[in-house]
């Protein structure tokens, strides 16, 4: 049989990639699997932040803001905790980014809260003199896409068991019960943002059943911990 | 030829000229040996499809650089990696650890002046983005620091809701011994009053209904020395318990705090520089 993959050096190249890549894949992927599971007390994402995520993708938050603290000191006294591989389990796709024009926004949430967020997305420069961060005010008109959200938490408990509807985890239930649960929780949101200018629009979409995306971008920021 | 005078171009490009030279008089050197050399010594008996072997003794240096990697493999796969594999984290854990005791050393001692500067540095870094770089609290968005305690809003506020409206711990918002304030200790013109006389300052007489009040806040009310929250003025207690808490106020949120984010003494640095806003 040597012999032969000695005579025929076309096979026995395949051979050789056949060995080292079965080495590769028994020495890699078990370690990758484990580091890849959640942490405990990682929850997937609600609705409505799912939605929120969606607003943060569209309009390319992660072109200037990354989602990873490193592990050096100077990046965790700024921004908190280094980042794990498993807190990022449910993130489809991961937001790494990988330029800092803005600040990391790993931990956001344990730092920052929706009053501020609203005014900062409204006039940055009236909150942090010199920012070079454009206003974002058609965050205020425009409504979110909650079905899209919907659609995507649906897929992926089904085709990757996320855990949905499980016990201490968050609910997706039926279109009609994860959006009457979103709008609960976007009033609240729409409560705590004291913005100087007028809410109004805000609050007549919401009594219509719309979500504006300022709203769930909110509670995407205030999900980040 | 204004860019020769630079001493760094200079010395690059004589390090380049003695490389060219080396080159060409190594490589003329061995091709010169390669055209006259032949090679010495006995002949093994066997040959390999014609090619022949001598029966040289291993060059010396060869030999031992050869016997010093064995050894070295065989340290580094039994001790050398296992008992000394290289962690991310474990660097991470060293430099805070060597950095908070070097900074816990160096500042022991610090006050006065020195601290203030140090509580500016940390406030424009944390807390300027809600209070602002003045700390006046852009617009009232936040609580300022520099003209009063509280508000008039704010005081009926905390006297409308309670203490335990204003954070999530059970054991009073702010963890002071007096633990909870009920709500609606005061009502009607009575808050008012009181919320008059707290928010100019507690200045001149107090009104009658100050008794509900005095009474655990204590008649100038600050507080019976750290029982129960200052409301005449910021002190450091306070500002200690609210950045370990968070506050959720008539203005809006305050988030912890509490990480490590802070050490012990940038937490009192911050304070002193509050304090001596108001000052």
């Amino acid at each position: 049989m040597f012999h032969w993959l000695e005579k025929n050096p076309f096979f026995f190249a395949v051979g050789v990639f056949l060995v080292i890549a079965f080495a590769g894949i028994i020495s890699i992927l078990p370690d990758f699997a484990k580091s890849s599971q959640p942490l405990v007390g990682t929850k997937p994402y609600t609705v409505l932040e799912l939605t929120g995520r969606h607003v943060y993708i569209k309009d390319s938050c992660n072109a200037c803001h990354s989602q990873l603290i490193r592990p050096f000191k100077n990046e965790t006294d700024r921004y908190g905790k280094y980042s794990l591989s498993g807190e990022y389990a449910y993130d489809r796709p991961f937001l790494w980014g990988s330029k800092r024009t803005g600040p990391d926004l790993m931990r956001i949430g344990n730092y920052r809260t929706t009053d501020w967020h609203a005014n900062h997305m409204w006039e940055p420069t009236a909150i942090v003199p010199g920012s070079i961060m454009p206003r974002y005010r058609h965050h205020f008109t425009n409504i979110a896409n909650f079905e899209t959200a919907y659609a995507e938490a649906v897929t992926v408990k089904k085709v990757f068991n996320v855990p949905y509807d499980k016990p201490n985890m968050p609910k997706l239930g039926t279109f009609e019960e994860a959006q009457k649960e979103a709008l609960i929780e976007a009033k609240k949101i729409a409560a705590a943002m004291k913005k100087d200018t007028d809410n109004n629009d805000i609050k007549t979409a919401l009594d219509n059943g719309q979500i504006p995306e300022i709203v769930a971008l909110i509670a995407y920021l205030n999900s980040l911990k | 030829m204004n860019w020769f005078s630079d001493n760094v171009n200079q010395i690059a490009l004589l390090g380049a000229a003695v490389i060219i030279l080396a080159t060409v008089f190594v490589v003329g050197k061995y091709i010169k040996q390669m055209k006259t050399d032949r090679s010495t010594g006995v002949l093994a008996d066997d040959t390999w499809d014609g090619i022949g072997e001598y029966k040289n003794p291993l060059p010396m240096g060869w030999a031992i650089t050869f016997l010093l990697t064995m050894i070295w493999a065989m340290w580094y796969l039994t001790l050398g990696y296992p008992v000394n594999s290289y962690s991310q984290i474990g660097e991470w854990n060293e430099e805070v650890q060597a950095y908070n005791k070097a900074f816990e050393e160096k500042h022991k001692n610090i006050k006065g002046e020195e601290l203030t500067n140090m509580g500016e540095g940390v406030f424009l870094v944390q807390c300027a983005p809600c209070h602002g770089i003045d700390a006046e609290g852009i617009n009232g968005k936040a609580q300022g620091f520099v003209d009063q305690r509280m508000t008039k809003e704010q005081v009926l506020d905390v006297i409308n809701r309670g203490s335990a409206a204003l954070g999530d711990n059970p054991a009073g918002n702010l963890g002071y011994p007096m633990m909870v304030m009920p709500p609606m200790m005061a009502t009607g013109a009575d808050a008012e009053a009181i919320a008059e006389y707290v928010s100019k300052g507690m200045k001149g007489d107090a009104p009658v209904s100050f008794a509900a009040c005095s009474s655990c806040h204590g008649v100038d009310g600050k507080g019976l020395g750290g029982q129960s929250p200052n409301i005449a003025e910021f002190d450091e207690i306070l500002i200690m318990k609210t950045l370990e808490h968070g506050k959720v106020g008539s203005i809006g949120d305050m988030p912890k705090f509490n990480d490590g984010r802070l050490s012990d003494i940038q937490k009192r640095a911050v304070s002193t520089y509050i304090l001596s806003l108001s000052k």
